[in-house]
């Protein structure tokens, strides 16, 4: 058998036929035509005659053009098609790949028939897919469930909240000394099991959350020292209490650095736990000693106790069992120790206990250390140098203070922004719609009126005709900005032509809004100083004093400045929009905590009960409140209901509820864990509101 | 008769084969068999009196394990872009597709199957979301290839289209 016969049969034993390439979509076969091709392509043609492929196959044609550019480059190598299925005559799908190449100055071209090792790619393939589906699908489940255990937690304590503030205010009374001790004791009780309820919350959600919140870079990683002397901080008032002392052992290693993977407020926690546990056993006018030891690639942390050491009747792993607990604390849930164990092995650290050596017992973890890499410390210094130029310049104090009304419905928004103003030194004082703006602006002079477009009786257009009706007697033009929850230029065209000078987008940001204020003022009293008041003000006309900047547009410039803005989450959020203002932040994570369910259960209501007017109010109310937090698709949901319920239909409100509901529960869960972060001192009483002291009474 | 090349793109497992199959064959197959590579079919679809051909390319589906190549789309007049309305990650996954479609080939007409509208129970895609993408200018079809709802309503609305442009 001649040489090229053999090197023939060979190729087409390997599923393979050759071809050169004539030009105009037509080949010639180098060998045999194998059965599959006459499968596909039908009987063998005339060796004399070109076989026009192109035409046979569009996947081939299309590849053709890839395979020409290749050949008339000259380019080395191959030119490869990738797979392509096609079906022959007898109906089986026979997968194939082409491979162009350049032999001797001749264009080849091979096909390849790739059955025999298709189907292990394929499988491979399927398996490897089918794993991603059942990914999918389970963390789906997790989120259900996780979701489901919030609203059920959230059920569980809604009550326990307002039977501490019952206990608070009877607390307040004049009662005598036995009732006051009973009053103490339901106090304490139903904190515990508020405690309890948190506890069970955090040690199921801890899977997901421990993943998702663990810093890695040394610039945010958190230090496990700091979190020591705030635990300690925290805890010395209980601890004296009970005449046991506690202190911060020695640290060993403490050059090295104390960072380590892991969220700080998960890691207070733990202490928390840890020093709870300590606090119960420690006897009186014995020491709990918090430790940190820096060892190789991690940080030991452990807390000492003088106690009794740990229970003869369990090993020391089983401390940390899901519902383990002592038999002398049969009211404790057993979840607190369960609770560091996942979190910490979650971060790829360890937990255990042991009894020491001098007596008593030995609570420890370790966490993996993070190393202060150059490239850490250079992003971590040039992080900490964007925060220290950004945020006190966003809250450095104004040249000159303003007089500023805000006329907003929504509670939380009208407070962020009262307490951002007052943080740069303004004056600010609120009120909720537009006939309690007109009736303020009856008895105070202000330099600039913030009003919110949608309010409910009198809206922000409404109130600033209002507003220029009057002014067309007296001559004066009050600055008016309006708040708008979209910063469209369409927005801002229809306020201006309203008669309003500026505009605002909602969630209002710290620089946009100081920007916004202080500009506007800037210009009235410049164009005051240089002309006479003008009367006869039309809307919008020429008496508005040179317009402020657009600032709408300039927060649209700053949104895709913050491209990606729209994933980041509640706390990165709030901390760019309040210049980082972490009281702030916190306090509108409680007032949000305990007022925004409160419009939720009203749409759900209005939804039950076919209500739409109801449905709008709250959702509208619901949806200036999230948007502060970010919360892109809540806010849409709430807005899609909001228009729904303008439009008195109702029927697509139940599932766009329970999307919000589902999102609604996660920004909750976010701002749990903001507010849980504070210290117990700052947790306390809300911004208090703002008092119209300060602003210049009318004569 | 006049043919049209039509391609079909979206994530792993939106159901872009059965979508073709279920309007060729008239078939449906509960399991998932993954697509490696590209299928060709043809389909003749008769549009305002017209038959028209449709040569469907059936791309396999992205995923971190393979990416779509650019070149399969020379030629094409219009593509159906397909997500799973269970898996709302799969409708942005098809999006930012089409961001790199439109980029390589530019504006032809397309058309967005959100497959699988019979898993009502299980569907993902709030009607706050479609009305933002119709707002967007999509031509939007809730589709099942199991049950065969909009299957042809869906190419012949893109088959339409294309013919008009």
């Amino acid at each position: 058998m001649p040489a090229h016969s053999i090197f023939e049969s060979f190729l087409a034993g390997q599923g393979c036929a050759l071809f050169e390439y004539l030009g105009d979509g037509d080949f010639r076969l180098l060998g045999e035509w194998p059965d599959w091709c006459a499968n596909i392509w039908g009987a063998q043609p005339n060796s004399d005659q070109p076989i026009g492929l192109a035409g046979k196959s569009p996947f081939l044609g299309n590849f053709l053009v890839d395979a020409e550019e290749f050949w008339r480059t000259r380019s080395p190598g191959s030119a490869n098609s990738g797979n392509w299925i096609e079906r022959g005559a007898d109906g089986r799908e026979i997968p194939m790949e082409a491979t162009a190449r350049s032999l001797d100055g001749k264009r080849i071209l091979l096909l390849q028939n790739l059955s025999e090792t298709f189907g292990q790619q394929q499988q491979w393939f399927q398996t490897a897919r089918n794993s991603l589906l059942e990914h999918e699908k389970l963390l789906k489940e997790i989120q259900k469930k996780e979701i489901l255990l919030h609203c059920i937690v959230h059920d569980l304590t809604q009550p326990l909240s307002a039977m501490n503030g019952v206990f608070n205010l009877l607390e307040r009374e004049n009662l005598p000394a036995a009732l006051r001790k009973y009053i103490k004791a339901g106090e304490r009780e139903s904190q515990r099991q508020e405690r309890m309820i948190r506890g069970i919350l955090e040690a199921f959600s801890s899977d997901l959350a421990a993943q998702q919140s663990r810093e890695t870079s040394a610039a945010e990683a958190p230090d496990l020292l700091a979190c020591a002397k705030q635990a300690i901080e925290e805890f010395s008032p209980a601890f004296r209490e009970r005449q046991i002392g506690l202190s911060l052992g020695a640290h060993a290693g403490s050059s090295r650095g104390w960072r380590v993977v892991g969220d700080s407020s998960r890691i207070d926690r733990i202490l928390g736990n840890l020093l709870e546990n300590a606090m119960r056993y420690a006897p009186k006018a014995s020491t709990v000693t918090i430790g940190l030891e820096n060892h190789e690639g991690f940080v030991l942390a452990f807390v000492d106790d003088e106690g009794p050491g740990l229970p003869p009747d369990q090993r020391p792993e089983q401390l940390f069992a899901l519902f383990s607990k002592g038999k002398s604390h049969a009211g404790k849930a057993g979840l607190g120790l369960y609770f560091c164990k996942i979190t910490v092995e979650r971060w790829g650290g360890a937990i255990g206990a042991e009894i020491r050596k001098g007596g008593g017992s030995r609570f420890w973890f370790r966490l993996p250390r993070v190393s202060q890499s150059a490239e850490n410390v250079t992003t971590a210094a040039s992080r900490s140098k964007s925060v220290d130029k950004e945020t006190p310049h966003s809250h450095k104090k104004a040249e000159k203070s303003l007089r500023i009304l805000i006329a907003e419905d929504a509670e939380l928004n009208r407070d962020l922004i009262i307490e951002l103003l007052k943080k740069r030194g303004h004056v600010a004082i609120g009120v909720t719609d537009g006939r309690r703006a007109l009736a303020a602006l009856e008895e105070h002079d202000f330099d600039v009126v913030l009003l919110d477009e949608e309010m409910p009786g009198m809206t922000g257009l409404q109130t600033t005709a209002a507003i220029r009706r009057r002014e067309a007697a007296t001559g004066k033009h009050q600055i008016i900005i309006g708040i708008s929850g979209h910063a469209t230029a369409d927005d801002e065209h229809r306020f201006r032509e309203a008669g309003m000078d500026s505009s605002l987008a909602k969630p209002v940001e710290v620089k946009t809004l100081y920007k916004a204020v202080e500009s506007a003022a800037r210009n009235l009293h410049s164009t005051a100083a240089h002309s006479q008041p003008q009367h006869a003000a039309e809307p919008g006309a020429a008496t508005a004093p040179a317009a402020a900047p657009s600032v709408a547009a300039q927060a649209r410039a700053d949104s895709s400045a913050h491209a990606g803005a729209e994933n980041e989450d509640a706390l990165t959020h709030l901390r760019r929009t309040t210049g980082g203002n972490e009281k702030l932040i916190r306090s509108l994570a409680a007032t949000f905590l305990a007022d925004a369910p409160k419009a939720l259960g009203r749409m759900r209501s209005a939804v039950a009960k076919k209500n739409a007017a109801e449905l709008a109010s709250a959702a509208h109310l619901l949806k200036g409140s999230l948007a502060i937090f970010g919360a892109p698709k809540a806010v849409a949901s709430a807005r899609h209901l909001e228009a729904l319920g303008r439009a008195n239909n109702l029927r697509e409100a139940t599932a766009s509820l329970r999307t919000l509901e589902s999102e609604f529960a996660l920004l909750q869960h976010e701002l749990r864990a903001i507010h849980s972060a504070a210290k117990p001192k700052s947790q306390a009483p809300r911004q208090s509101r703002v008092s119209s002291k300060g602003a210049r009474q009318k004569k | 008769m006049l043919q049209k090349k039509v391609c079909m793109l979206g994530s792993f497992s939106v159901g872009k084969s059965s979508l073709v199959r279920r309007l060729v064959e008239s078939m449906f197959d509960e399991q998932y068999h993954t697509t490696i590579g590209v299928k060709v079919d043809k389909k003749v679809v008769n549009t305002g009196g017209e038959d028209l051909t449709l040569v469907l390319w059936d791309i396999y589906g992205e995923d971190v394990f393979q990416k779509m190549r650019m070149s399969y789309l020379r030629g094409m007049h219009g593509y159906i872009l397909v997500a799973d309305g269970t898996r709302r990650q799969t409708l942005e996954d098809a999006l930012a597709l089409n961001e790199r479609v439109v980029a390589e080939v530019g504006k032809v007409p397309a058309l967005l199957a959100l497959n699988k509208s019979d898993l009502t129970d299980q569907w993902e895609i709030d009607p706050a979301r479609e009305a933002q993408l119709t707002a967007a200018g999509w031509t939007l079809e809730h589709t099942s290839a199991k049950t065969g709802d909009a299957v042809e309503k869906a190419f012949l609305h893109l088959a339409q289209a294309m013919l008009a442009k």
